[in-house]
């Protein structure tokens, strides 16, 4: 108690330069603060629409699917399964997929197409493909009423064979016992822009496309959803758990397009390195406040060292003064950066030009409010002042008391 | 009876070659309990060297230092410290006070340093600030306390931890005559009737008046040693 009292009345005996300090202190949290909360608020926009519209949280498929996908690696999606999985806690949502390729034909002219089999009702309430739509309608399981089926297709697929809503489309493919595939459908709707990731897409019904591929029953992947892309590892570890068929695999997102995630680990550890030189910056304007606060001391620690204060114990003292700073700083910074990271999460900066990635629009930049926003300054502050107290800490023990009190 | 402390041989250079001072050169001497002795000699004689060096301060070049049997120029800096802590008590000349505690908090600190409880803290702070004559002045600062008041302070702080030896250097130095005679009067019945042992560095007569011994210093040497009776 009589140390942190003497930490404390110590901090108090220059003010001014006290409030410098911690002003400085509070202005490196603040900044590190709000950089982080916008831009994990802008990864979190953009990894939460990935997964949601591209693979889900995680995706149940046959072992090695993920990383070589082929026609033939299909299972069955048994009612058992579907119960199984929906059944674990953190589950959301599940749809089912067949994905394969083909060549499409218009009236005149053939392009190569990438075919999806989707569920429409479960696909629509998983990812965003139903908002996707540019013209036309979204996806029915039922044949129209010639007993055609109704396919979307992507806006490219749809230049190239000079398509529109309501034409015929032919497919040509294999089929997984090796006849040939082919068959033919009609456009209910086209999907987004040209230059879209749907662009080459043909989308229709998963009965229709287990027909197509001679997949009866079977489907490539099954995509599953969860509360939360960030604890995607976790559901999948749970997912495995249960798992009946040995046969299948559980990967989380990050898994499954793994050269995405580590392009954003890469991209966001880059941006750390801006924190780490507003953090370096501050630390040496910190640093050289808390050597010269020690060496106007000296001659005191002289003292306190002659009627037996260990040099431990001074130690002690001058890192205690330090984090008293430290967290007094931190304090500060998060009063300060609470509001800010509030307007941005809520109102966030409006984007000089909104940027639209499949027929999803961004408009803003937003900030995002967790405790890794605010926690995380905190912990960077609190071990950069224990570091900053090294130096003088030693310094101060190491003071050979005759020496010292010479100064006073 | 047996010495609380005692030096042999103890030498304390400083620089080398033909810049080589010797500030003490082969002193030997013993201090027993309760006495109340006064180091000496003119500026540069080696009074205060001779302190520093008794009460761990700073180790000699050659010799030893023996205090409660112990030869402390061997000790750690960490052993010093307690050693210091629970075997000596200092009494400075510019008062050494911490500017940031109370005169309770100034005399509490060594006791908290070695672990005494709180309660007993207490109770021994107040006793011995009012046996310096500062009670009611427990919660003042030392830069509210006028320079006798701090020496009184620095007196109980040298006090209450109970040490084997105060050392003080120089303590009326910065003191007017009537407030230096009325804290040595203190001292020296805190001596008489407490038997506290205490060793001056001084060249104020009125500390040599009240000495029951002096030793004298000159060049860093013993020059002569005088003891006297009950003063």
């Amino acid at each position: 108690m009589m140390m942190l009292k003497l930490a404390l009345r110590n901090i108090l005996r220059n003010r001014r330069r006290t409030v410098l300090t911690v002003l400085s202190m509070a202005g490196g949290y603040l900044l590190v603060s709000v950089q982080l909360s916008v831009t994990e608020g802008s990864y979190d926009q953009v990894l939460d629409f990935y997964t949601r519209d591209t693979t889900g949280h995680v995706q149940v498929t046959v072992e090695g699917y993920v990383e070589t996908p082929t026609l033939y690696k299909a299972f069955g999606l048994t009612d058992t399964l579907l119960h199984t999985l929906a059944d674990i806690p953190g589950v959301e949502a599940m749809a089912p997929r067949i994905e394969s390729s083909a060549l499409g034909y218009g009236e005149t002219r053939s392009f190569p197409v990438n075919v999806r089999g989707v569920d429409p009702e479960p696909e629509a309430a998983l990812s965003y493909l139903a908002d996707k739509v540019s013209a036309g309608h979204y996806l029915g399981s039922e044949p129209d009423a010639q007993g055609y089926v109704r396919v979307l297709i992507g806006a490219q697929v749809a230049r190239q064979l000079s398509l529109g809503v309501g034409d015929e489309l032919i497919l040509v493919s294999q089929g997984a016992d090796g006849s040939l595939a082919n068959d033919l459908y009609r456009v209910q709707g086209i999907l987004g822009q040209p230059g879209d990731a749907e662009e080459r897409w043909v989308v229709m019904p998963l009965a229709a496309a287990q027909a197509f591929f001679v997949l009866p029953g079977e489907v490539h992947r099954l995509v599953i959803l969860g509360a939360d892309y960030r604890v995607a590892q976790r559901l999948a570890s749970r997912i495995a758990a249960v798992l009946p068929d040995p046969a299948l695999s559980v990967s989380p997102w990050q898994t499954v397009a793994k050269e995405f995630h580590e392009t954003m680990t890469a991209d966001k550890e880059g941006g750390m390195i801006t924190l780490y030189v507003i953090v370096f910056l501050v630390c040496i304007g910190v640093l050289n406040t808390v050597l010269m606060s020690v060496l106007e001391r000296t001659g005191e620690f002289g003292v306190l060292k002659a009627i037996g204060t260990s040099p431990a114990r001074l130690f002690s003292l001058i890192v205690l003064e330090t984090l008293m700073l430290a967290i007094i700083a931190c304090l500060v910074g998060l009063l300060l950066a609470l509001p800010i990271n509030l307007w941005f999460t809520v109102q966030g900066i409006a984007l000089a030009e909104p940027m639209e990635i499949s027929g999803i629009v961004f408009s803003h930049y937003r900030g995002q409010m967790s405790a890794y926003v605010f926690g995380f300054p905190m912990l960077v502050i609190l071990v950069s002042a224990l570091l900053i107290a090294l130096m003088p800490g030693i310094r101060a023990a190491r003071i050979v008391p005759v020496d010292a009190m010479r100064t006073l | 009876m047996s010495p609380v402390i005692e030096t042999l041989d103890v030498s304390k250079h400083y620089g080398e070659g033909d810049t080589l001072v010797k500030a003490l050169d082969r002193v030997s001497l013993s201090i027993e309990s309760g006495e109340f002795t006064a180091i000496v000699g003119p500026s540069g004689s080696g009074k205060s060297t001779l302190l520093q060096l008794m009460g761990g301060l700073d180790n000699p070049t050659l010799g030893q230092v023996h205090l409660a049997n112990k030869d402390i120029t061997q000790m750690s800096g960490r052993e010093l410290s307690d050693f210091r802590r629970d075997h000596i008590g200092f009494i400075f000349q510019a008062y050494n006070l911490i500017p940031v505690l109370t005169a309770a908090e100034n005399c509490e600190y060594i006791m908290l340093l070695q672990g005494v409880a709180e309660t007993e803290r207490r109770k021994r702070v107040y006793a011995m600030l009012n046996r310096v004559g500062l009670a009611g002045r427990e919660g003042r600062f030392p830069n509210q306390l006028s320079g006798g008041q701090q020496q009184r302070v620095a007196v109980a702080r040298a006090m209450v931890s109970r040490p084997n030896i105060i050392l003080a250097d120089e303590p009326t130095a910065n003191l007017d005559s009537q407030t230096g005679s009325d804290l040595l009067d203190m001292m020296h019945d805190l001596n008489r009737n407490e038997g506290m042992t205490f060793v001056f560095s001084t060249h104020d007569p009125m500390i040599m008046e009240r000495a029951s011994r002096l030793i004298r210093l000159k060049d860093g040497c013993i020059d002569s040693e005088s003891e006297r009776g009950e003063s």
